[in-house]
């Protein structure tokens, strides 16, 4: 299945596509009112791009800079240039001190690579602390969000999967019952975690700290009650500066969920002391991505989930028609450097209307990247055989203008005379299915035009 | 602005090719708002199309020769004007991609959106006329975000721009306050038809917002925007008209509620 | 694994887009006062409490929690002694955690709370009610001047804004989700 495809069988439930459409809108709002309360905001999303672009610019002097840092604070940093090596990295460090549990704060990272999956095989028991994470995890779905993972679930869902796994009573369903009942469970799985993971929003090069952000408190809660912390980064999230952290913690919150802060900014440096840090650095196709002049600055992403949020398609197609770790538009931007071929529906998958690219806290030009992949993605062979020659003869049709006076007439003449059933029929016209085709009138502008003969031509 | 110069500007008028089939209604009172303002447009006939629907769709490349049709079709005019933002937005954006010969580079500045034509070259801010309905706005992306002719919600509460301060200026016209002031009508071109369920949702969207806050009349600067909610709309028998823009100027015009002497067309070309 | 550290660098420095300027250090002013920063505390699910001057800690601290029984704190006469080495049964324990924090930020109710602060690096989190201790001329106005006065984040630290929150489920907002149930600033 393709987006368009997966994305209609979630329309077909009306309802739950207004209520997704809605409650996403709702953050949207939240984060405009927290935007339009700071003034500096838009000096501040440049800001944000001109520290990236820098760091990116010379990112192999940061990369090392910052694991000169990390080291000397003592901790350990491995580099994996793919998922299977930051999963093989992940697993050894765990065989390497005897641990079989294992819990995880949010990291899209660790989605990307597959990594829960890889350790169960592997008879490592894997817990995702963060509340949205736990309910998909337990409901062996994906997450549908970068940052509300179970935004696609009703609390009715949510009650049922609890009742069916954490024994809550059947019907309940709400949220603060849920969350409770929920605390108590995860409670007991941090108590005994042996081994901590979490993903990382910034990784300062300056000091060698990487830097979580979290509303529950559960990678801190994770973290400093195991014995060993496994930190997953991809390459792209260093900053050079602990005092950049001032322009990225100002807008990481507010874009994505209109909070001013996130209730827990920690920053982590040195192990406390008998315990572990290691860091894995992934690449994972980045640097494919940074050799990409159109595309590179996809790589400032924050992960803050405004552009899906505000996304008009995201809104009402949910996060799994994307069926990629990152789903929206920033991930239909991402997606076709990982695989062109099984994603090259996602670039198309929006209007261009814009919206991302303006709320995007670091200026990622996303609809042009789209529009740009789908350049690629054309030249690539990738689109639909009717697509393809449809526009191929479109194109040899508006070359000519005789041909297409000839053409246009034909098919206005066409819609004019043709039986309403004929014209309509969705087989043929996928238009047709919730909309009337214009009503085609007699003549055409050209034709009009032509007939005012009184009316003097210009010099042209 | 022109400064003090006597030669009449020499206007192209672009009429976008599935309004010439299928809209002429909005080409000709296109033509007529012109004229009432002073500018007496030309229509070339060798024009097509702006190459839009094949470079959305990744065909870019099979689009050059229609770039080239098009600069060539209007390189002998100072203005080139198209009662459609999206068409000049993919002008002045997408035109990058074919040799930027003097030609090319003169007609990519020089391709202007109606209403910024008549705001910011003519200098024409107010209309009169009357026309008593209340009126919906919907904005194209592609004027709004992509030519910036009105605040963005995204970055601003502000709501305003060119077009509903035109609007505005006429009498009896009331604009209708929408719940999501410039959220995306779903058209996007072949997203409307590769992307029907997601297309038709958000256009039924768009429609309901509209009818929920009182719209008689829903227009637009985009008439493919409007011809999607039009299909919507009608499919739907709602009680609602559409017109775009050019069409209400048009009419308003024509039962001028200001005394004449306030406002004399074609003096702001004099400027 | 260190091949892979020299080719990631190798495809990094062959990849390595125009060299552009890291902009200088941000500072856009604001205000730095009590009152915003316990609108913003209130906004966030937290409370601010001003304390008299000579009005010892723990009259505050017992009225605020009466039924807090096992208390964790370096501030004031404990129930719970907690350090580095502290297990996490005694940690899971903890019903109420008073600890110094350093600095408030007005424009988001967040305060810092280094390392040293903690007693154990769980605490703030484990803890079912935490409450910090701020003096109120250590408030600044932004992040930016927030970052610039705690200058080295050390081995660990945390800003800490409000309670612990979630709104996983249907975006209800849920205080009290795996940190703290309750956050409160006592302001000196």
């Amino acid at each position: 299945m393709n987006h368009p495809q997966r994305a209609a069988v979630f329309t077909s439930d009306a309802e739950r596509t207004t209520w997704h459409d809605e409650t996403l809108w709702f953050v949207r709002q939240k984060r405009d009112k927290a935007v339009y309360a700071i003034p500096e905001f838009q000096q501040l999303r440049q800001l944000a791009s001109d520290i990236k672009e820098h760091t990116l610019s010379r990112l192999d002097e940061y990369l090392e800079q910052f694991e000169r840092n990390a080291q000397a604070n003592g901790v350990q940093v491995h580099w994996a240039a793919d998922a299977a090596e930051h999963n093989r990295i992940v697993l050894g460090i765990m065989r390497g001190v005897g641990a079989t549990s294992l819990v995880k704060s949010k990291s899209m990272l660790t989605e990307e690579c597959h990594l829960n999956p890889f350790l169960v095989q592997n008879g490592i028991a894997v817990v995702d602390t963060d509340l949205g994470e736990r309910i998909v995890q337990l409901r062996e779905e994906a997450p549908s969000h970068l940052v509300l993972p179970a935004i696609h679930l009703k609390k009715e869902d949510v009650g049922e999967t609890f009742h069916l796994h954490l024994g809550t009573p059947k019907g309940e369903k709400d949220p603060q019952a849920l969350t409770e009942a929920a605390r108590l469970h995860l409670r007991e799985k941090f108590l005994v975690g042996q081994v901590a993971i979490t993903g990382v929003n910034f990784a300062i090069a300056e000091t060698g700290a990487v830097v979580v952000c979290t509303n529950e408190g559960n990678a801190d809660l994770g973290v400093n009650l195991a014995q060993v912390h496994i930190a997953c980064m991809g390459l792209e999230k260093l900053i050079p500066r602990t005092a950049d952290l001032g322009v990225f913690t100002r807008l990481l919150a507010r874009s994505a969920t209109g909070q001013p802060v996130t209730t827990y900014t920690s920053h982590f440096a040195k192990p406390a002391p008998g315990r572990q840090i290691h860091i894995v650095i992934v690449d994972n196709g980045r640097t494919r991505q940074l050799g990409r002049p159109d595309f590179r600055a996809s790589l400032k992403c924050i992960r803050c989930g405004a552009c899906m949020n505000t996304c008009p398609v995201y809104r009402r197609s949910g996060g799994h028609s994307y069926d990629f770790t990152v789903p929206g538009p920033i991930g239909a931007i991402l997606s076709p450097n990982i695989d062109l071929h099984q994603h090259s529906s996602l670039p198309f998958a929006s209007t261009l209307c814009g919206s991302c690219t303006d709320v995007c806290p670091v200026k990622i030009d996303i609809h042009t990247q789209l529009y740009k992949w789908r350049q690629l993605i054309a030249q690539a062979n990738e689109l639909p055989a009717a697509k393809k020659w449809g526009m191929k003869l479109l194109s040899s049709v508006l070359a000519r203008p005789g041909v297409y006076r000839f053409g246009g007439k034909v098919a206005r003449e066409g819609l004019r005379l043709l039986p309403h059933g004929l014209t309509h029929a969705t087989a043929f016209n996928p238009w047709a299915k919730a909309r009337e085709l214009p009503e085609a009138p007699k003549q055409s502008f050209r034709e009009w035009f032509e007939q005012q003969s009184s009316i003097p031509t210009g010099q042209a | 602005m022109r400064n003090g110069q006597q030669t009449p500007m020499k206007v192209g008028l672009f009429i976008p090719c599935y309004v010439d089939q299928f809209y002429p209604q909005l080409g000709i009172a296109t033509y007529q708002l012109l004229e009432k303002l002073g500018v007496r447009a030309d229509f070339p006939r060798q024009q097509t199309c702006c190459g839009q629907p094949m470079a959305n769709t990744g065909c870019e490349q099979d689009a050059k020769p229609v770039y080239r049709h098009f600069a060539r079709t209007f390189a002998g005019y100072d203005y080139v004007v198209a009662p459609s933002g999206s068409c000049v937005y993919h002008v002045r954006k997408h035109y990058d991609v074919v040799e930027q010969t003097p030609e090319v580079q003169r007609v990519r500045q020089s391709t202007y959106d109606l209403f910024d034509f008549i705001t910011s070259v003519l200098g024409v801010t107010e209309l009169p006329g009357r026309f008593p309905h209340k009126v919906g706005l919907h904005l194209s992306c592609h004027g709004q975000r992509g030519l910036h002719q009105a605040n963005e919600s995204e970055m601003t509460p502000v709501r305003d721009g060119q077009l509903s301060r035109l609007l505005r200026s006429v009498d009896g016209l009331a604009l209708t306050e929408l719940n999501r002031n410039d959220e995306c009508c779903g058209f996007g071109g072949t997203f409307c038809i590769t992307e029907e369920a997601v297309s038709a949702r958000m256009g039924q969207d768009r429609v309901q917002d509209h009818l929920q806050n009182g719209t008689e009349v829903l227009t637009g600067g985009d008439m493919s925007c409007l011809m999607h909610l039009e299909g919507i709309v009608r499919r739907r028998q709602l009680p609602m008209r559409v017109l775009h823009a050019a069409e209400i100027f048009n009419a308003a015009l024509a039962q001028p509620s200001k005394p004449v002497s306030t406002f004399v067309p074609g003096a702001v070309v004099a400027l | 694994m260190s091949s892979s550290r020299e080719s990631i660098l190798a495809a990094v420095r062959a990849n390595r887009p125009p060299a552009t300027a890291l902009p200088p250090v941000a500072d856009f002013g604001g205000e730095a006062s009590v009152e915003r920063f316990t609108e913003w505390l209130h906004f966030i699910g937290g409370q601010v409490v001003r304390l008299a001057p000579d009005q010892p800690l723990e009259d505050a601290v017992q009225q605020l929690f009466p039924k807090a029984v096992r208390i964790a704190s370096n501030l004031l006469p404990a129930t719970v002694p907690v350090n580095g080495q502290t297990t996490t049964e005694v940690l899971e324990a903890v019903d109420l955690a008073v600890l110094q924090g350093e600095l408030g930020v007005a424009e988001n109710g967040a305060v810092w709370v280094p390392e040293a602060n903690m007693l154990h690096r769980a605490l703030p989190m484990i803890t079912q009610h935490l409450a910090l201790v701020l003096d109120h001329r250590h408030i600044v106005a932004t992040m930016h001047h927030a970052y610039a006065a705690v200058q080295h984040t050390g081995a660990y630290g945390v800003f800490i804004a409000g309670p612990s929150k979630t709104a996983d489920i249907e975006q209800s907002l849920v205080i009290g989700a795996h940190g703290a149930r309750s956050l409160v600033v006592l302001l000196r």
